[in-house]
């Protein structure tokens, strides 16, 4: 990966832009964020102004876990619609909802062999790199299935 | 609270069309006026339900029948907007304000995959989350995890609406389909087949209601229908899963959207689901029907595989779901497609669907859930 400290801005985005914490310098290093409401203790992700379960703004940041189990999850078998920064030549791909120790399942691609895909599946948090058509890196993520050697 | 009653409804077949939506929209209006044995300049309020269409649409539709200066709305409401907007007349009227209103719903929606950002954020679409059939398949996928429902199943519902459908001259579709060739159609996204699935299209349908004085000097006849409930709600946190979630709760335990919104019309209705002789329920996919039985009480969670395997909401049957062929084969113009069942309940309650009528049916349910968690239940009596 190559990083340039004149113009980082304009070279590589988030996805989203308050989903990760870390640095987008150091992707191997970024984990998802979350929020936690001090009064129902229910967890959201990305940043909260307030709890969209009990509405209190007693919500701090968090950084979820990288581990996590498959609770559901479907194959994409057709090219997603719009601007889809996937692979020019399209190959299925799982899309889960991976469950996280904080008591959140959060909706991501499952990278790996798409046959090997069942409910209660340990996967493991991975950012991604995406191209956009501004020539743009663009910092994703995805859950790995476990013993799925294949990296960015 | 008041009676409202359903005077005229009209349809404009759903399927693809070189016509306008403009055009579509005035034949399914001018059909419930006529249906209805009213005038359109006699109008006082008018409501589009619409999710597709540009601003101002509502007018823009309307204005073919006539000159008129009175209230025009479009509603929007994901798939239920067409619930949305028939609430919002019956309450202008419920409330005094005026006493005759028309309500349409119309679409007109490209061929294949609907367009991403109607519905999913920017990086949701550039990380190919924006597929509306996933979302249903994950949820599918669960129930079979937790219950033990069988891909058999909910083909099973498709094999029932599609047979239907045949009868239905305002569907799209109008195929029976045998359970081999809908368990061999291909995946859209695993579990959810093919044909299995609606697709977005064009339609609309429209109803002329009012309040029982003015029905009653209007001359109101047999073929008037109460509406004895029409509720919208959305789901609360993390009660539903469907796009555009980006995550869900683990551990919240809300209930479900259309368990919700179908109480509260079971409320107003002063009835129960035993007491209602036919359904027209979502379909979307075939999965969300099964999931339907379970919300709206007509079995227990987990349930829903079982009441399509002994026969309960076929035709003949002792709950009767989608007559009409549902949104599996007549598509989903989404405006139109609550109105759409709605103007289907109308027919069913007057005697008039021919071949897929429901003998002696008095009591009729309409029920839709989409984006966002947006549900609408619409009973209907006669």
């Amino acid at each position: 990966m190559t990083s340039s400290n004149t113009c980082p801005a304009t070279s590589r985005r988030a996805i989203r832009r308050d989903i990760f914490s870390g640095s987008l310098e150091s992707p191997d290093k970024l984990r998802l964020r979350g929020s936690r409401c001090a009064k129902c203790a229910e967890v959201t992700l990305g940043q909260a102004l307030s709890c969209p379960n009990c509405g209190s703004t007693e919500v701090s940041d968090i950084t979820l876990s990288t581990h996590g189990e498959v609770w559901s999850y479907t194959i994409i078998r057709h090219r997603p619609p719009g601007d889809y920064l996937g692979p020019g030549v399209f190959e299925p791909f799982g899309l889960g909802l991976v469950e996280l120790a904080e008591g959140i399942r959060v909706l991501a691609p499952i990278s790996g062999d798409v046959s090997k895909l069942r409910i209660g599946l340990q996967v493991q948090f991975r950012p991604s790199l995406l191209n956009s058509a501004q020539g743009q890196e663009v910092v994703a993520f995805e859950f790995a299935q476990e013993g799925d050697a294949s990296h960015v | 609270m008041s009676d409202v009653f359903i005077l005229g409804a009209g349809i404009h077949p759903f399927g693809r069309f070189d016509a306008s939506y403009e055009e579509i929209g005035a034949q399914a209006a001018a059909a419930a006026l006529r249906d209805a044995g009213v005038d359109w300049t006699k109008i006082q309020g008018a409501y589009l339900s619409r999710m597709y269409l540009p601003a101002g649409s509502g007018a823009r539709i309307l204005r073919r029948l006539g000159s008129h200066d009175i209230s025009i709305v479009d509603i929007e409401a994901g798939c239920a907007s067409g619930g949305a907007a028939l609430r919002q007349a019956v309450l202008a009227i419920r409330s005094g304000a005026i006493d005759l209103a028309l309500v349409a719903g119309c679409e007109k929606m490209p061929r294949g995959f609907m367009s991403p950002s109607m519905i999913y954020s920017e990086w949701q679409i550039e990380m190919g989350m924006a597929v509306n059939p996933a979302y249903w398949a994950m949820r599918a996928k669960r129930h079979m995890h937790d219950y033990g429902t069988t891909e058999m199943q909910i083909a099973k519902v498709a094999f029932k609406n599609h047979n239907n459908s045949v009868h239905n001259e305002n569907a799209m579709y109008r195929n029976a389909f045998s359970l081999d060739d809908i368990l061999n159609s291909r995946l859209v996204c695993d579990p959810i087949r093919l044909l299995e699935i609606c697709a977005p299209n064009d339609g609309a349908a429209a109803v002329v209601i009012a309040s029982k004085e003015r029905a009653r000097q209007l001359g109101m006849t047999g073929r008037a229908i109460r509406i004895a409930a029409c509720c919208h709600s959305i789901a609360r946190y993390s009660a539903d899963f469907r796009s555009p979630a980006d995550s869900m709760s683990a551990t919240a335990n809300n209930r479900g959207p259309t368990e919700v919104t179908a109480a509260l019309a079971f409320e107003q209705a002063g009835i129960g689901v035993e007491d209602i002789d036919c359904f027209e329920v979502q379909d979307t996919d075939a999965f969300c029907e099964i999931e339907a039985y379970e919300h709206l009480g007509l079995c227990a969670p987990g349930e829903g595989g079982r009441l399509i395997d002994e026969g309960i909401t076929e035709m003949g049957g002792k709950s009767p779901v989608n007559m009409s062929g549902g949104l599996i084969s007549k598509g989903e113009p989404i405006g139109a497609s609550h109105l759409g069942q709605v103007v289907e309940i109308v027919s069913q309650l007057r005697g008039d669907t021919g071949m897929r009528q429901v003998h002696g049916a008095k009591v009729g349910l309409a029920h839709v859930l989409g984006t966002g968690g947006h549900c609408a239940v619409t009973i209907l009596q006669r």
